[in-house]
């Protein structure tokens, strides 16, 4: 593997992460619908999350087990708001 | 180890093997009090007026100063990789500068709520506002002081090919860190 796929450009990360700062802010002020909003607002967040896990915590040359670390308790958050959603949301 | 290494599937550092297993603990402590934000927030009524008093241009400056510590927090592991242990403490400082930063915009926006009268006890969105923003700024302080270790080895120069590894370990939690805050910030200032 070369230097250049070890080590990809982290100044253009950084600057696709300002970027969609601006991205996200403009999606929160904007004259959107609230639910349009806060749907692009996390999305944009996705992204950012997706290139600071993927290029800074170097996700894309890790292992499966890394993987499964790191996945198994995202699993378990998504299966909790899941199974709470019904109870609290719902329940007046 | 670089990580051409472990994708040539050699074996996982257990240095790093941990740091993982730990993020993993700090998704659950973090992803439940998120959780239990979005849900509370979908249950009651009322948080969109007390929401509406949090500055999102400060913790967009905040949010700045934090992914610029992920660039440098970066570039001092590629130092590391490089074998530059000069550029590496420079890039540490950075970090660590940033990161203080970051506590310190932090702490003039706490004073500005208290000084309008919003303290955990004002609303539930205040008490889940201080709860997971102070406990983020913990983490941060707790990356700030790692860092700052990292920094005074890489000065001194002293047994630092065994401490230099621990510069990736240190980015991974400081990298968790700023992922932390990349959904705070949208869920506590932007919703």
């Amino acid at each position: 593997m070369n230097d250049a796929t070890r080590f990809p450009s982290y100044v253009a990360v950084w600057a696709w992460l300002v970027a969609l700062l601006v991205v996200g802010l403009a999606c929160a002020f904007l004259p959107f619908g609230k639910a349009m909003a806060i749907f692009l607002v996390f999305t944009v967040a996705a992204a950012k999350a997706f290139l600071v896990a993927r290029h800074y915590m170097h996700l894309r040359s890790e292992s499966l087990l890394i993987y499964a670390i790191a996945g198994l308790p995202v699993l378990l958050l998504v299966g909790l708001v899941i199974a709470l959603v019904p109870d609290i949301v719902f329940r007046r | 180890m670089t990580t051409a290494a472990v994708a040539a599937g050699e074996r996982i550092p257990s240095g790093k093997l941990a740091v993982w297993w730990f993020l993993a603990s700090e998704i659950m402590t973090f992803g439940g009090l998120l959780a239990a934000f979005v849900l509370c927030r979908f249950a009651g009524g009322g948080w969109e007026d007390q929401a509406a008093h949090v500055n999102a241009w400060i913790a967009a400056v905040n949010t700045l100063i934090l992914l610029t510590s992920s660039l440098s927090m970066v570039e001092a592991h590629r130092a590391v990789e490089d074998g530059s242990r000069g550029r590496a403490a420079t890039f540490l400082l950075i970090t660590v500068l940033l990161g203080l930063t970051f506590l310190g915009v932090k702490g003039f926006e706490y004073s500005r709520e208290l000084a309008h009268g919003f303290t955990p006890s004002t609303a539930p969105f205040w008490s889940f506002y201080y709860g997971l923003t102070g406990l983020h700024a913990l983490h941060v302080l707790a990356g700030v002081v790692a860092n700052a270790a990292l920094w005074i080895a890489a000065l001194r120069g002293r047994g630092w090919a065994q401490v230099a590894p621990r510069v990736e370990y240190a980015g991974l939690y400081w990298h968790f860190v700023d992922v932390v805050w990349i959904f705070l910030f949208p869920l506590v200032y932007l919703s």
